[in-house]
């Protein structure tokens, strides 16, 4: 008991201290990556429509994000007559803090992660399902038709799409037999695995459009039918909540696909020379391919129906991934051995 | 006082203070949510008994999924504060009888397994170095291989139960079929004629 | 309590959500403040195309969101017990792999039942 009492006392000592600073560095690198993934969004597509996108504000419209940022700021925030106040205000802080919090687990290099949790997947898994609430919460307290309305798709279509994920990440799982993130991305892959996953990679980029309600699964704020859907009632800063929330957690998802996928901070294509360069350069780079998957997307798909979404989460990835979790059990077994 | 127990403490205490929410409060959707910051705390218990990947089910199974239909349910009741209250007291006798019922029997679930032999003692001590979801995973489907199939035909009853409550036939609806439209051919639609002039079609 | 190294792994997540609640309060807090705030009746109503909402808001949806939910639960669940066989698979090798394979048969017979019966389906 006494080593226990000891232990915290060293503990308290200067350790919380630490994470407390390194949790400050991360959650303001996020931030910062969020302010210059909308900058770096309006950039890519304009590009891809052959406009200049934004130019005004600073060197090549480089400062738009803070512009944007004060302007949200000194709005007023209309909180509608028929709305539950204290939720209304309640949705967007808490997407917020969700959408940071999963950001714990995430290994950025070889040691580099804030909580190196055992169950570090389930912990981004049950972060991310609870963003749910955030949107049903967000359009009931509206007290609006298209807020409800679009609160409602978007936690159909988010459970929905949540299946297949977890059904993935069971395949990974299989593959590296460890739940914790660190791991799964050190865990050996010989070829037989990687081709094994490339199909889970490619229903995890879809999976996560849908997760994270991006085009061309942006129905949850289809414009031409529901105006903006659970957000409609929204201004000020807790509309630019939802906004933060919403591209922490593609940030998230790319950040999770890198490390279940692609080895994280480990250099491409297992080229040892590589190794020089930091991994956390490795990391922010496959991150941000896949972020460039994103804007890809939306610059380049039409929304999907209703129907067409659903039917395309349970009667194509759900039984393809159902079925690919036999199949990568079996070829453990087969070719993996005992370990 | 180890921080741990002071986290116990804390949590305990937020999660008695919520689930008593859970049964004042006149609006359906927060006792929802309190429901939910319910499971949520217990979930930080499970923490700290070292069980992390129950805490994580927890979360990701009731509070991912079956509070979200809870709250499916309860947003759709449009509440008339004065009839439910009229309606209550009417049905506070069988209210009572079912709570008391509950009670007696949780009382003698738990006092019987108090009474088992070793009931103090934990029943499964993980070995060194071996995480809870894998010292899991090792006997669940083998040496309680037949609880876990059973568990698999209960998911099963489920599934069809959930289909005969909720599902109705719609014949109204125009429905796609994508196998219907990538089958047809240009000749299944139309047909190209070669009018001679003056005559018509 | 447990191991207290495992616990402490947990105190960064801890500070994290106090620091993410943090701001996230800071936020909302600041700008109700500092902003302008005059609310009038046209402004507060519920947003509708320029005339008043015929009737309440939060009406009855169809009941098949319920049905979304409930199968969802459902396979949640069995993704559940797939966590920690796919982590043991390797300790508990050919017995756990066939005992897993009569599970997910048995959950089969259920997914071909519901789209047998187009529950599947979204209309």
């Amino acid at each position: 008991m006494d080593a226990v009492v000891e232990f915290f006392a060293w503990l308290w000592a200067f350790w919380p201290l630490r994470v407390v600073v390194w949790t400050l560095v991360v959650t303001i690198g996020v931030l910062l990556a969020v302010a210059y993934l909308t900058y770096a969004e309006r950039k890519v597509m304009s590009a891809m429509q052959r406009r200049q996108g934004p130019m005004t504000v600073g060197p090549f419209g480089l400062l738009q994000p803070v512009a944007d940022g004060v302007k949200l700021f000194a709005k007023e925030m209309v909180i509608p007559a028929q709305a539950d106040k204290t939720l209304f205000l309640l949705a967007p802080m808490g997407l917020f803090v969700l959408a940071l919090a999963a950001w714990a687990a995430i290994p950025f290099d070889k040691g580099w992660v804030l909580a190196n949790l055992n169950v570090g997947v389930l912990y981004v898994l049950a972060i991310s399902s609870m963003a749910v609430y955030g949107v049903v919460i967000a359009g009931w307290a509206s007290g609006s038709r298209y807020a409800f309305l679009g609160g409602l798709r978007s936690a159909a279509q988010m459970v929905s799409y949540e299946v297949s994920m977890g059904l993935i990440i069971v395949c990974v799982v299989l593959c590296t037999g460890s739940l914790n993130l660190t791991e799964i991305v050190e865990a050996p892959r010989p070829a037989w695995m990687q081709l094994l996953l490339f199909p889970m990679l490619v229903v995890f980029l879809i999976s996560i459009l849908a997760e994270t309600n991006r085009a061309p699964f942006d129905l949850p704020e289809g414009e031409s039918e529901i105006t903006g859907g659970f957000m409609v009632e929204y201004g000020s800063m807790a509309f630019a909540l939802f906004f933060l929330a919403e591209y922490a957690n593609m940030i998230l998802m790319s950040a999770m696909t890198t490390t279940l996928f692609l080895g994280g901070w480990l250099p491409p294509f297992g080229i040892g020379a590589l190794a020089v360069v930091p991994g956390i350069f490795w990391f922010v780079a496959k991150t941000a391919a896949i972020l460039f998957f994103f804007i890809w997307a939306r610059a380049s798909l039409p929304r999907f129906r209703y129907d067409q979404l659903m039917r395309l989460g349970w009667k194509v990835f759900l039984p393809f991934t159902l079925v690919w979790v036999v199949v990568t059990a079996g070829a453990v077994l087969a070719f993996g051995g005992g370990v | 006082m180890t921080p741990a127990d002071l986290a116990f403490f804390v949590l305990a205490a937020v999660l008695l203070a919520s689930a008593l929410g859970v049964v004042f409060t006149r609006n359906p959707v927060h006792a929802v949510l309190l429901l939910v910051l319910t499971f949520f705390n217990a979930a930080g218990v499970f923490i700290l008994l070292g069980a992390e990947f129950l805490a994580m089910l927890l979360i990701i199974v009731y509070v991912g999924a079956v509070m979200v239909l809870f709250l499916f349910v309860v947003m759709m009741l449009r509440v008339d504060p004065a009839k439910m209250r009229a309606q209550g007291r009417a049905a506070l006798p069988l209210g009572l009888l079912v709570a008391g019922v509950l009670m007696a029997e949780m009382a003698a679930v738990a006092l019987s397994f108090a009474a088992l032999p070793g009931a103090a003692s934990p029943a499964f001590a993980l070995p060194e170095g071996v995480t809870d979801a894998r010292a899991l995973g090792r006997v669940l489907y083998t040496d309680f291989v037949y609880p876990f199939q059973v568990a698999g035909l209960i998911l099963l009853i489920a599934m069809v139960g959930a289909i005969a409550l909720t599902q109705r036939a719609r014949p109204d609806i125009k429905r796609q079929s994508v196998a219907d439209q990538t089958a047809r051919r240009p000749g299944d639609a139309m047909e190209i004629v070669k009018v001679t002039p003056r005559t018509g079609a | 309590m447990a191991d207290p190294a495992l616990l402490a792994t947990y105190l960064p997540v801890l500070i994290l959500l106090l620091i993410a609640g943090g701001m996230a309060v800071w936020m909302i807090g600041f700008s109700l403040v500092l902003a302008p705030h005059r609310p009038d009746p046209a402004k507060t109503s519920a947003y509708e195309c320029g005339f008043p909402a015929f009737e309440g808001t939060r009406g009855r949806f169809d009941v098949r969101f319920y049905l979304v939910t409930l199968l969802f639960i459902l396979f949640d669940l069995e993704i559940a017990f797939l966590f920690p066989w796919a982590v043991a698979l390797r300790d508990i090798g050919a017995f756990g792999f066939w005992s897993m394979a009569v599970f997910l048969a048995v959950l089969t017979i259920g997914f071909a039942y519901e789209w047998a019966r187009g529950a599947l389906e979204w209309e």
